[in-house]
């Protein structure tokens, strides 16, 4: 260590100060700015810096904004610095070349904020529009539209004419229709971009419009030729209180009396025992108080309070407006029709959204109650171990990860071994438990809710009792999107197909196999399915085998959008009653239903209530247990041996 | 479930009757922090801490000539177990002092066995505020230690315009997203421009929240999430959040519940970029950290980490065995008057103060997430002093807490009364 | 539906006293009663002597309430037949209507005492005010919400922490058993219920205090100067005479006629409307009695734990009243408070550290870890091999003096007595 540190001093005394070229001079004159820098102070120096013209300041900038950029605390200059273990290695700012090594402790990394790091990137757009590498150039355009600025327009014109890549140039194009419709000065071209804009979605079309829409509020008579959005009203826009407030800002009526402004005054004015003539026990109540006050006012004691009643006249006197900032109607009305046209369809896109939400849920559902409903179906039990195979499935998918650090081949080897390792625990429970509890229902139900914590805890004890990973491969990253409103991600889309894979595979197990037509026998009649020789142990275990190893399955797709946890399962598995309940016991198509109800439910109260996701879910059950009073068999009723 | 575990030990409270007559030795520390149940991953850790702690300390010759015994108990993250398990503490064990609770509920929970038992409790985690209790010393951040400066951060470093303030329905996010309302409405910010959901713990359909926050940025402002979504639910948010590819420079999130420990039950590559606030990060550079890393490691293993709450503890315990050396006794109320004004340097650099409201004094840091699961501290502000009543509400705009001076941890100063002497639970 | 022979059915409600001896006479209920008392005594002398802590007192009265509990799930399970799992909803809610007055009264004190020290007499919006801020500043909110209009006053509260669980009871029993709803439905539909009431008590803007719930419930307003050694033992005695009283009741329900009519639909509900009793009145006001009895539990449960709060409602903890009696034997009243009072004195010894830890060599078995394990996989154990419970060891002693048969079986939809007719 001791001998690295020396090595360092002796390496750098000398290069140092051979290394003092233009771009470190530069910097230097700006050095406190730039080792310590931020968002409000930095741009002048990033201007000063841009408009140096050094051909090394580019790699500078996008050096400095990776953290790529250290400082020697002892001269204060700048270096390019990788750190390797306790030593960084330096490079020169001038020109890339090696200039030797320094102990970590003595140089600092400069960390610019990410506000500051936009700065930089907007900074660097210049020299990034035409740089040959078109991932660059995409960056650029991808800091231009997070932070639109005036003085790029002229360069992002330039550049459109030698763009060759036809994407980037769309890109190009759309991003100066954008930048013009906010900063141009050209009235017909900002109308025709404007009138562009109608016809788009986008949230960065939707940004520039509003941006041009932007007001300020101005109370009294607005100067001559200002740009009036609207002049407010006191009950429809703006209530009276409100009002008030704003006039009184101006000094136009008095300051609102608080009840702490009007004991204040009270308390000042006791004179003897009484305030205004008013006894002080007899300030007992608000009316009292008030009136009180009313009398102090009145007397000149205490400042008068605003005459909430005619508000509406006072601003009829001194009316509030709301004016845009941008001065020329013309573009304004042109960008309000264009909102309204983008408004219509963003909403009928956001219902689309909505509906999309609403088929994911419905599909994870179920997925977590299919296995449910066929077992319910068949053997008349609940088992409330259910949702534990979800999680038994979801950790075997976490240990395959464990085992096999390839995303792609590990869900590929996870998925089957869920369902062979969830199925196997059903099989089990039924053999051992369930069995000997045939046609005891509610015993089989408290039965198995002791397995579902036994379950529970023993993987706590295993695995801890946080959540563990589960990662999906990157060909599942990422959100398929038809536009900025209407999306869903990968995962989703991929549950959604295996909801209907197992849906399809179920439906011709059911319907087209030997063992399909054993399950709905026993299902319709189990008696008379025993007296035809249809053995209902065999069929209650093949039912449990596919129903528990479904809900394996489930585990590791849920386990891909969300938390791993030994609790995972007990989340679900009143949702996956719902499901059943409310669809029919016992039907592929009933569950479908029951799935479709509650997730589209549930989003359609999320959506009426947006800020409070715990209350959707609580009118959501409590309308299922309305909606069992109307259908108390289920969406699809089924005539079997819970028909009484 | 709760009552279950609510019920005491048996042998342990019958053998109560072996009462402790003896003198001060050992001097005795009580770790009231769940070891099984919901929170006990993150409270183990605390648990470990203060062991470690009460170790060391005994290395270094024990406090007033006696030796240090941590007695540990284990409220199974059960809150009533809480009160239970305090009056075990303060009656059958007869603790000198307490280190405990990370909920807020579980403190309100022991809070009224502590005031009638005059009991001595360090809290170590951030926590709403609004409270100030004669026995308890706060060493996690209030609000303004943390929360007020990263929306300052978002304001001025980042110029975030709009902000969703997104929370797991409980006390700790609902009365931190009223305050910070309440400051960024002060700051100029409308209405309109701050969307506010709360989420059930352990919620996992993302989708429609991060969809409803990307729409917040149509009208062309930056926005940004403040979250105070607590433990595994950040899991199915930053993957929802990842999956919809927005990225930290789109949509900032801070978090004010994600740290190291948090953090390792994650993939953090999406996740780079994106911030959490706290008082103390394991990334940062002090000799003092350094040195407490590598005891932490040496201990618990090479792959453990180290966390802001755990800092609150190691200020917390060494103020306290200070406290104790400059009173000379462990009794309740000389050391009580003995930590006004203790002194502690902080691992991440600067001196805690204790401050006459029972808070303390720290620095604020913002890191961004890193690809290690580590953070990269961006931001580090001089000490800011705790503030038990937050400026920001109406309603405890004019309370204020001073123990030494007023004998009040509630006092009006618009009345000039103390409202109340007992804490309100 | 409503079957013509209505009102024979309706007569036999008043049945009472039809048990084969007067009630007080009977073996179970006084050796019952004398242990309770027992208990108790000795239980008090040993606090007054300080040989116990003030906790144990407490533990030992919170164990009594669940008695209670126990005893109202046995009565609709064990000798109706209906596994309700929201029962303990019921508990909880008789908590927060007590809590609610208890935190009211608490604050209005402290309030009207800081009040009353300002230069002003004190308006009566500013006592709300103050009260609010003070009960809900805590959730960050100050306005109190409608709910409390009533949470002065303490024999409004306390009719609540009655009438709210019967009313819910009798809404939704209504609802479930006309439309004829029964079994593992009714389970089903009784735990969604239960799911919906904790979610909604889990929001904050309800005005309960979300996750926090309410706290400080130790504290009795007016009894500021009573030590806590004290009053835990007020209330120890009063959840024992609460307890007396309930099994008295329990007792005399299931002995009568009513009680015959009961088991009668556990066993067989089909026959018994077909002989013409309204099976869903009985169910109903079983159903509705008990949830009232509950209320009354919690209310006397929660002021000694100090602290109730919407974890103590969910789904989960009703199921585990549903464990208790099943272990200690359902379909007989004893059984009940044999179940709830071992398993959770077991439960607390094994998580309080009081059970050694077993040391394999290879793995050390903590008992805190797995505790929760033994519970399920025991509780799975009893319902496989031994359906009667622990009450069932009582017959291998009674059976050897008399054979008498009083249904105490509790068979689930007559599989029980299909079993024993093909023995």
């Amino acid at each position: 260590m001791r001998f690295l540190l020396a090595l360092a001093v002796a390496l750098l005394t000398s290069p140092v100060a051979a290394q003092t070229g233009p771009v470190q001079a530069l910097l230097q004159t700006h050095a406190e700015d730039i080792a310590k820098p931020s968002r409000r102070t930095i741009q002048p120096v990033l201007d000063d810096l841009a408009a140096s013209d050094l051909p090394a300041m580019p790699d500078f900038l996008e050096a400095w904004a990776d953290k790529g950029v250290v400082r020697h605390d002892a001269d204060g200059l700048f270096f390019y610095g990788t750190r390797e273990g306790d030593i960084y290695a330096l490079r020169s700012v001038e020109d890339g070349t090696d200039v030797g090594e320094v102990a970590r402790r003595d140089a600092s990394e400069l960390k610019p904020n990410a506000g500051v790091r936009k700065l930089i990137a907007t900074a660097l757009v210049q020299f990034q529009l035409n740089d040959p590498d078109p991932d660059r150039r995409r960056a650029a355009l991808d800091s231009l539209s997070r932070n639109p600025t005036p003085d790029l327009l002229a360069p992002l014109r330039a550049s459109i004419e030698a763009e060759e890549d036809r994407l980037i140039r769309n890109r190009k194009e759309a991003l100066d229709r954008l930048i013009t419709i906010r900063f141009g000065t050209d009235q017909t071209a900002r109308l025709t971009a404007i009138d562009w804009m109608a016809d788009r979605i986008s949230l960065e079309a939707r940004a520039a419009l509003n941006a041009v829409l932007t007001t300020d509020r101005i109370v009294g008579t607005p100067p001559e030729g200002a740009n009036i959005a609207r002049t407010l009203q006191v009950g429809t826009d703006i209530t009276a209180e409100v009002a008030l407030d704003l006039l009184a800002d101006e000094g136009i009526v008095p300051d609102a009396v608080s009840r702490a402004d009007r004991d204040a005054a009270l308390v000042a004015n006791i004179a003897g025992a009484a305030v205004a003539g008013t006894p002080v026990a007899q300030l007992d109540t608000e009316e009292a108080r008030w009136t009180a006050y009313a009398a102090l006012s009145g007397t000149g004691l205490a400042p008068p309070r605003p005459p909430v009643d005619a508000a509406a006249i006072l601003l009829a006197m001194n009316p509030i407006t709301e004016v845009y900032d941008e001065a020329d109607p013309a573009i304004t009305e042109a960008a309000v029709a264009a909102l309204a046209q983008v408004d219509a369809r963003v909403a009928r896109a956001q219902a689309a959204d909505m509906t999309l939400d609403a088929v994911s849920l419905a599909s994870i559902y179920f997925l977590a109650a299919i296995g449910l409903a066929i077992t319910f179906g068949v053997m008349g039990v609940i088992n409330m171990a259910h949702g534990e195979f979800i999680m038994i499935g979801a950790y075997t998918g976490y240990v395959v990860q464990q085992i096999v650090p390839d995303y792609t081949w590990s869900l590929v080897i996870a998925l089957p071994l869920a369902f062979v390792v969830a199925g196997a625990a059903g099989v089990a429970l039924e053999r051992l438990v369930i069995r000997h509890l045939a046609h005891r229902p509610l015993e089989t139900l408290l039965a198995t809710f002791g397995i579902s914590v036994a379950l529970q805890q023993i993987f706590k004890n295993i695995f801890g009792t946080q959540a563990v990973p589960l990662t999906s491969p990157d060909w599942l990253a990422g959100a398929w999107s038809l536009n900025d409103v209407v999306g869903i991600s990968y995962i989703r889309i991929a549950i959604f197909v295996l909801a209907a894979v197992f849906l399809a595979l179920l439906v011709y197990i059911l319907r087209r196999t030997r063992l399909g037509l054993e399950v709905r026998a026993v299902t319709q009649n189990p008696g008379m399915a025993a007296s035809l020789g249809i053995d209902p142990d065999r069929v209650g275990m093949a039912t449990f085998a596919l129903g528990s190893g479904i809900a394996g399955v489930a585990g590791v797709a849920i386990g891909l959008f969300a938390q791993v946890t030994s609790e995972m399962g007990a989340g679900y598995i009143v949702q996956s009653f719902m499901t059943v309940v409310v669809g029919g016991v016992g039907s592929v198509f009933g569950t479908l239903a029951g799935a479709g109800l509650i997730g589209g439910l549930q989003k359609g109260i999320e959506w009426l209530n947006p800020s409070n996701t715990l209350a959707a879910q609580t009118y959501m059950i409590l309308f299922i247990i309305l909606f069992i009073q109307v259908r108390p068999r289920g969406i699809v009723a089924q005539k079997g041996r819970f028909v009484q | 479930m709760t009552y279950r575990k609510a019920l005491l030990s048996l042998p342990l409270l019958l053998a109560s009757t072996a009462a402790h007559a003896q003198a001060d030795c050992p001097v005795k520390v009580g770790v009231l922090h769940s070891l099984s149940g919901t929170m006990a991953i993150s409270e183990t850790t605390l648990k470990d801490t203060v062991e470690m702690l009460v170790d060391r300390q005994n290395e270094a010759g024990g406090l007033l000539g006696c030796d240090i015994e941590a007695v540990v108990v284990d409220p199974a993250s059960d809150w009533p177990l809480f009160a239970e398990k305090a009056r075990e503490l303060l009656t059958v064990e007869e603790v000198d002092v307490i280190f405990g609770s990370w909920t807020s509920v579980s403190r309100k929970s022991a809070l009224p066995v502590l005031e009638e038992l005059n009991g001595l409790m360090f809290y170590p985690v951030q926590y709403e505020g609004e409270e100030s209790s004669k026995n308890v010393f706060y060493t996690g951040a209030a609000p303004n230690q943390q929360a007020i400066p990263a929306v300052d951060y978002f304001l001025e470093e980042l110029g975030v315009e709009r902000f969703a303030l997104l929370g797991t329905d409980y006390v700790y996010p609902r009365t931190t997203n009223n305050i910070l309302e309440a400051y960024l409405k002060s700051k100029g910010v409308a209405a309109e421009d701050i969307f506010v959901n709360y989420t059930p713990f352990g919620h996992s359909d993302w989708a429609t929240i991060v969809g409803d926050v990307v729409e917040m940025s149509e009208d062309g402002r930056p926005v940004g999430v403040i979250s105070t979504i607590n433990g595994d639910a950040n899991i199915g948010f930053y993957k929802e959040l990842a999956a919809s590819e927005i990225s930290a420079d789109d949509i900032p999130v801070v978090a004010f519940s994600v740290g190291e420990e948090e953090l390792s039950g994650l993939d953090t590559t999406d996740l780079v970029g994106h911030l959490a606030a706290w008082n103390y990060f394991q990334s940062a550079e002090t000799d003092a950290n350094a040195e407490f890393i590598a005891a932490w490691k040496e201990r618990m293993g090479e792959d453990r980490v180290t966390n802001d709450p755990m800092e609150a503890h190691y200020i917390g315990f060494n103020m306290w065995v200070n406290a104790v050396e400059a009173a000379g006794t462990t009794d309740v109320d000389a050391v009580r008057d003995a930590m006004y004004g203790q002194e502690f340097p902080n691992l991440t650099g600067g001196t805690a103060v204790m401050l006459p409201n029972h808070h303390l004094s720290k620095p604020v840091l913002i890191g961004e997430i890193t690809e290690d699961g580590q953070f990269d501290i961006v931001s580090q502000t001089a000490e800011v002093e705790g503030d038990a009543w937050t400026d920001h509400l109406v309603d405890s705009a004019k309370l204020t807490s001073d123990w030494p001076g007023l004998g009040c941890g509630m006092y009006d100063t618009e009345a000039e009364t103390c409202v109340q002497i007992q804490s309100n639970y | 539906m409503t079957d013509a022979a209505s009102s024979s059915g309706q007569k036999y409600l008043g049945g009472a006293g039809a048990g084969p001896r007067p009630l007080i006479a009977r073996a179970d209920v006084l050796v019952f009663l004398c242990a309770l008392a027992f208990v108790t005594i000795v239980a008090t002398l040993m606090a007054q002597a300080g040989w116990v802590s003030t906790s144990f007192v407490k533990l030992l009265g919170k164990t009594l309430c669940l008695c209670i509990a126990a005893l109202a799930m046995d009565l609709v399970w064990g000798f109706t037949g209906i596994l309700s799992l929201g029962h303990f909803a019921f508990f909880g809610i008789g908590g927060y209507a007590i809590g609610m007055w208890l935190m009211w009264s608490r604050t209005e004190g402290i309030v009207l005492e800081t009040l009353s020290r300002a230069p002003l007499p004190a308006t009566p919006l500013e006592i709300e005010e103050a009260i609010g801020s003070q009960i809900f500043g805590v959730v960050g909110s100050s306005d109190v919400p409608a709910l409390w209009t009533f949470a002065g006053s303490l024999p409004l509260q306390l009719a609540f922490a009655v009438l709210v669980p019967g009313a819910i009871a009798l809404i939704f029993g209504w609802l479930a058993f006309r439309s004829r709803v029964v079994g593992v439905y009714l389970s089903i539909l009784t735990q969604a219920g239960t799911l919906a009431l904790s979610l909604w008590l889990f929001q904050n803007d309800n005005g309960l205090r979300g996750n926090n719930g309410l706290s400080g419930l130790q504290n009795i307003p007016g009894l500021s100067g009573t030590p806590q050694s004290t009053l835990s033992l007020w209330f120890l005695w009063g959840s024992a005479v609460a307890l007396a009283l309930a099994y008295l009741l329990a007792a005399w329900t299931v002995s009568g006629r009513f009680g015959s009519v009961l088991r009668g639909i556990r066993d067989d509900e089909a026959r018994v409307r077909f002989l013409g009793y309204e099976v869903e009145r009985y169910k109903l006001a079983v159903f509705t009695g008990t949830a009232m009895a509950c209320g009354v539990a919690g209310a006397l449960y929660y002021p000694q734990a100090g602290i109730v709060n919407p974890a103590e409602i969910a789904p989960i903890a009703s199921i585990y009243l549903a464990v208790w009696v099943a272990i200690g034997g359902r379909g007989r009243l004893y059984g009940a408070v044999i179940g709830a009072a071992v398993v959770s004195l077991a439960s607390s010894w094994f998580t309080g550290g009081g059970a050694p830890d077993i040391d394999l060599g290879f793995y050390e078995i903590k008992w805190t870890d797995w505790w929760l394990v033994l519970l399920g996989l025991s509780f799975v154990a009893v319902t496989l091999f031994a359906p009667k419970g622990l009450g069932g060891l009582v017959d291998l002693w009674t059976a050897r003096r008399a054979m008498r048969r009083q249904g105490d079986l509790g068979p689930d939809q007559g599989a029980l007595r299909a079993e024993e007719e093909s023995r």
